[in-house]
């Protein structure tokens, strides 16, 4: 894990499925995460909307259009911290960070990879059950984030997100997808 | 009277006193609140500044600072403590910046389209519907998701949201880690308490379990705690206040009893002579007990003092006894003198009493007491119990002398006329103010205090303690409607920067008509149902998914408007509660102003609204009930100087001898009131009641100087007595003068110049000193 850490600012493109129960089909969006040094992380919104949100200083913050930004602390969402942290840890490559917030096991080898990752902190827990994230090299390219609700979000990095998904793909595909036995 | 007799009877008044003082103390309640020092209000400003003292909102909060540690450990100390402080009965609310989505209950919840002012805008219509539905699907997509999933089927326009950034803090500071933040990397919080914030002994309470409540936090100790805000003012003053008169009376006792001993050469008669003050002490507390409940801290301290004139009355006895008498027979030649002086005394002492003022009735009651007891225990049982064994005064070394010297000093009759000129030159032509309207400049906060309350007030923006925005309608609901009437107009003087912000009740709760007019607003089912299935096509949302938005809108269009005594048993109830107040049948609401700047501007908007708006200045309000209660004092002093003019020339029988008696004390108050005026002194009631001690003790000197008795050996037991008096006297107060607490300087400064004064003016202008 040694092996993925990287100086900021830290760029990758990504694509984002969303399986929520309130949907009929899933939400995918495509755009580019950025790890701007520090706890900086800034996710960019191309498609199907344009939107920035900012997390830094324990605080999100949303800016959609023209619209007044919003602004959330993390101290309201364990979730969000949760996937700050792991984002973090995985663009930074900062293995010790990751194992403070999580317990971390590992399979596969170097060249094809998965950390599968349950949260340390029991609030945290209570809402995010596991994230998983696959990589080959040193390239993360997938991460699966289950909530305790059922609902899921995968976010494929960089050339993990080509071809892009569509609204109709399904958790397997996308599953198949992350551990690169398919489409690749 | 046989040895045996004696020794009876000192345990039987030891008895007694024991006795009393079991009961006394069993009783005793002693309050602290300083508003029962304050005079009763007459105008509605100063009605409403005695609820607003110690009972505002502004008053009652404490502003928390948590400092000395990395940011996300002050934020979980933060949290730690405000949900502590929420479980504690000593506050009523508590903040520090985290968002709290549960401010309405369940049941309350379909209350938001009557309280939130989307509807006044904007119908619940198709249109609207479909926009809003399309900002929570990207909703969905952001990071903010979580937040938002839980809330979505229920309430899809985000009306909670809504009202809760409405009934956030007007200006609230930088959020980091969910918790405020100073910029200076302080974590912020603010306490109300329910104890008034001028009461020092119930802040000190809430403050101590506000520390222990803290300390129990882990990790509490890498971290600093640091309090400001009125009621941490009042308990620091208190505390100062308190320690440094405990550290000057322990010495002054010392001093005392030295002088004391060194005076009379005896152990037993220095025990025996505390005992008339004691009983008078004891008997002015029962008299309180008895008649008032509650018995005053202030009242305490300053009846102790003013007491203090009763340890003359035995020394009197000790210095004026004679070689081959009685000490029984000496107390009945003293006593028509003495009487005299005990009555003067409680005269002047009855001027506190009419001055209507409970802590003040309360001083006169106790001293009026302790003095008539003290005297009488000095008549009728001090001459019992002193030792047959005495020293007599007359023969101590260097009295002769001293008194001879005394008598040939030069007495010019120009002197008293050129003092008396001069004095009224200096009282009449010193600049500076005559009166000290600011009370609290009696008992000043620490400058660096006073700054870092300010930087705090600032950053967390805390409502201004001085100017309060007062709202009159005939009742709640008729305030609720003013109050949204006024708030655009404030809103502009908000934005003219006039001031930073106001909090308004229709903040919290809208008047039943505004509630009404958008219950009408909403749609019923059918149309509700049919505005979301259109509003819904080709959005990926489930179709029964806003099933409970659709039922809460059902609820709402029938439910009966919300009052502020349903609105009580939200989280926010307290804050409206706090704001609306009946009086003499109609109703005020009380607006806080946040960071005042123009209270001119405030002023000229408030005349526009005809009497609807007052801008209440506490400052001002209570500088005119300061003034307002001196000149009922004074009146009262006026009323106590003509009495006391009686007493002494029916005491004395002739209004030459009177005279000579009042003439000195008078011209010594005085030359206290000038030397005062010309220091640059403005006066405050502490110095009035220390004029009047002072007066008291200069009416003693001045009576026994006056008394002819023909005998050198006489004079010099009365010269005795009188320095061992004015000696004592001197030390007490002049170790009060060298405070650093203004209200003990003023005390200890006019009482220590005072007797200097009455002394050598007594002895200046005895009649016989003249004629030999």
């Amino acid at each position: 894990m040694a092996s993925l850490a990287r100086p900021a600012p830290a760029r990758t493109a990504f694509a984002e499925v969303r399986f929520l129960g309130m949907l009929e089909r899933p939400l995918v969006l495509t755009g580019e995460l950025a790890w701007l040094g520090g706890d900086h992380l800034r996710r960019s919104v191309a498609t199907p909307y344009r939107e920035q949100s900012d997390i830094a200083d324990g605080t999100l913050r949303v800016q959609r259009g023209q619209r007044p930004p919003r602004e959330v602390s993390l101290a309201r969402a364990p979730e969000l911290k949760g996937l700050l942290l792991s984002f973090q840890a995985l663009l930074s490559g900062d293995a010790a960070a990751l194992a403070d917030a999580f317990e971390v096991r590992a399979d596969g080898d170097a060249a094809r990879w998965t950390l599968h990752l349950v949260p340390r902190d029991a609030a945290l827990r209570r809402r995010v059950t596991a994230i998983t994230v696959d990589g080959a090299e040193r390239e993360p390219r997938c991460m699966r984030l289950d909530e305790a609700d059922g609902d899921r979000s995968v976010t494929l990095f960089g050339a993990a997100a080509e071809p892009l998904p569509t609204p109709h793909a399904t958790r397997a595909e996308l599953d198949a997808r992350c551990r690169g036995t398919a489409a690749r | 009277m046989s040895l045996r007799a004696r020794l009876v009877l000192l345990a039987l008044w030891l008895a007694a006193l024991a006795t009393l003082g079991v009961g006394v103390i069993a009783r005793l309640h002693v309050g602290t609140d300083l508003r029962s020092f304050m005079p009763p209000p007459a105008t509605a400003d100063q009605k409403l500044l005695m609820d607003a003292i110690g009972e505002g909102p502004g008053s009652r909060l404490l502003l928390i600072s948590l400092s000395g540690a990395p940011p996300e450990r002050l934020a979980a100390l933060s949290r730690g403590l405000a949900a502590a402080l929420r479980r504690d009965a000593h506050f009523a609310q508590v903040g520090n910046g985290a968002f709290d989505a549960d401010l309405l209950d369940n049941k309350l919840l379909p209350y938001r389209y009557l309280l939130s002012p989307t509807l006044d805008a904007q119908p619940l219509d198709a249109a609207y519907l479909r926009d809003q539905l399309e900002q929570r699907l990207d909703d969905l997509g952001s990071p903010a998701a979580a937040l938002l999933k839980p809330l979505l089927p229920r309430d899809p326009t985000l009306e909670t949201l809504k009202l809760a950034e409405r009934w956030a803090p007007p200006k609230s500071p930088e959020l980091r880690d969910g918790v405020w933040f100073s910029p200076q990397g302080e974590a912020l919080l603010v306490a109300q308490t329910r104890a008034s914030g001028f009461d020092p002994a119930a802040q000190g309470v809430a403050q101590d379990a506000l520390r222990r409540a803290f300390a129990a936090l882990p990790d509490a100790a890498a971290a600093t705690l640091a309090l400001s805000g009125p009621g941490y003012f009042t308990v620091i003053v208190n505390a100062s206040t308190r320690a440094e008169a405990d550290r000057i009376g322990r010495v002054t006792t010392l001093g005392f009893l030295l002088m004391l001993l060194a005076a009379y050469r005896s152990f037993a008669v220095l025990g025996i002579t505390a005992l008339p003050l004691a009983s008078g002490a004891l008997a002015g507390l029962a008299a309180l007990v008895l008649g008032f409940g509650e018995v005053h801290g202030i009242t305490l301290a300053f009846g102790f003092t003013l007491l203090g004139v009763a340890q003359e009355y035995p020394i009197r006895v000790l210095s004026h006894r004679r070689a081959g008498a009685t000490a029984l027979a000496s107390v009945r030649d003293l006593w028509p003198l003495l009487l005299t002086a005990i009555a003067s005394a409680c005269i002047a002492y009855l001027a506190f009493y009419a001055s209507g003022v409970t802590g003040l009735k309360q001083l006169a009651v106790f001293t009026i007491v302790g003095l008539l007891v003290a005297g009488l225990a000095t008549r009728y049982l001090l001459p019992r119990v002193l030792p047959a064994r005495f020293r007599d005064a007359a023969d101590m070394p260097g009295l002769g002398a001293l008194w001879r010297w005394l008598r040939a000093l030069p007495r010019p009759r120009w002197l008293p006329a050129l003092l008396a000129i001069a004095a009224a030159a200096t009282i009449a032509l010193a600049p500076g103010p005559f009166w000290q309207n600011d009370l609290a400049a009696l008992t000043p906060v620490p400058q660096p205090l006073l700054a870092r309350d300010a930087a705090l007030r600032g950053a967390l923006g805390a409502p201004d303690v001085r100017y309060l925005l007062v709202l009159q309608a005939a009742d709640a609901d008729g305030v609720l409607a003013l109050s949204e009437r006024l708030a655009p107009q404030l809103d502009a003087l908000v934005a003219r920067r006039a001031l930073d912000g106001v909090e308004l009740p229709s903040r919290y709760l809208p008047g039943v008509a505004t509630q009404r007019a958008r219950q009408a607003k909403l749609p019923d089912r059918a149309t509700l149902e049919a505005a979301l299935a259109e509003a819904q096509v080709e959005l990926p949302f489930r179709p029964d998914l806003f099933a409970p938005f659709v039922a809460d809108v059902e609820a709402a269009r029938t439910l009966p408007p919300l009052t502020p005594a349903a609105f009580a048993r939200t989280p926010l109830g307290a804050r409206l509660d706090a704001m609306l107040v009946p009086r003499d049948g109609r109703w005020l609401g009380l607006a806080t102003l946040i960071g005042v700047r123009d209270a001119a501007a405030l002023r000229a908007w408030t005349a526009t609204t005809g009497g609807a708006a007052r801008l209440l200045d506490l400052k001002a309000a209570s500088e005119s009930l300061v003034a307002a209660y001196r000149a009922r004092i004074l009146r009262a002093l006026a009323v106590a100087a003509v009495l006391l003019v009686l007493t002494v020339t029916l005491a004395l029988r002739g209004a030459r001898r009177a005279w000579h008696v009042l003439a000195p004390m008078t011209l010594a108050t005085f030359l206290v009131l000038a030397v005062l005026r010309g220091a640059g002194v403005p006066l405050s009631l502490f110095h009035l009641v220390a004029l009047i001690l002072a007066a008291g003790l200069g009416l003693h000197y001045a009576l026994f100087f006056e008394r002819d008795t023909g005998d050198a050996a006489e004079q010099r037991r009365t010269l005795h007595a009188t320095l061992v008096c004015v000696a004592s006297a001197v030390l007490v107060f002049g170790m009060l003068a060298w405070s650093s607490l203004p209200v003990l300087r003023a005390i200890g400064l006019t009482v220590a110049l005072g007797v200097g004064f009455h002394f050598c003016l007594s002895i200046l202008m005895a009649p016989h000193a003249r004629q030999d």
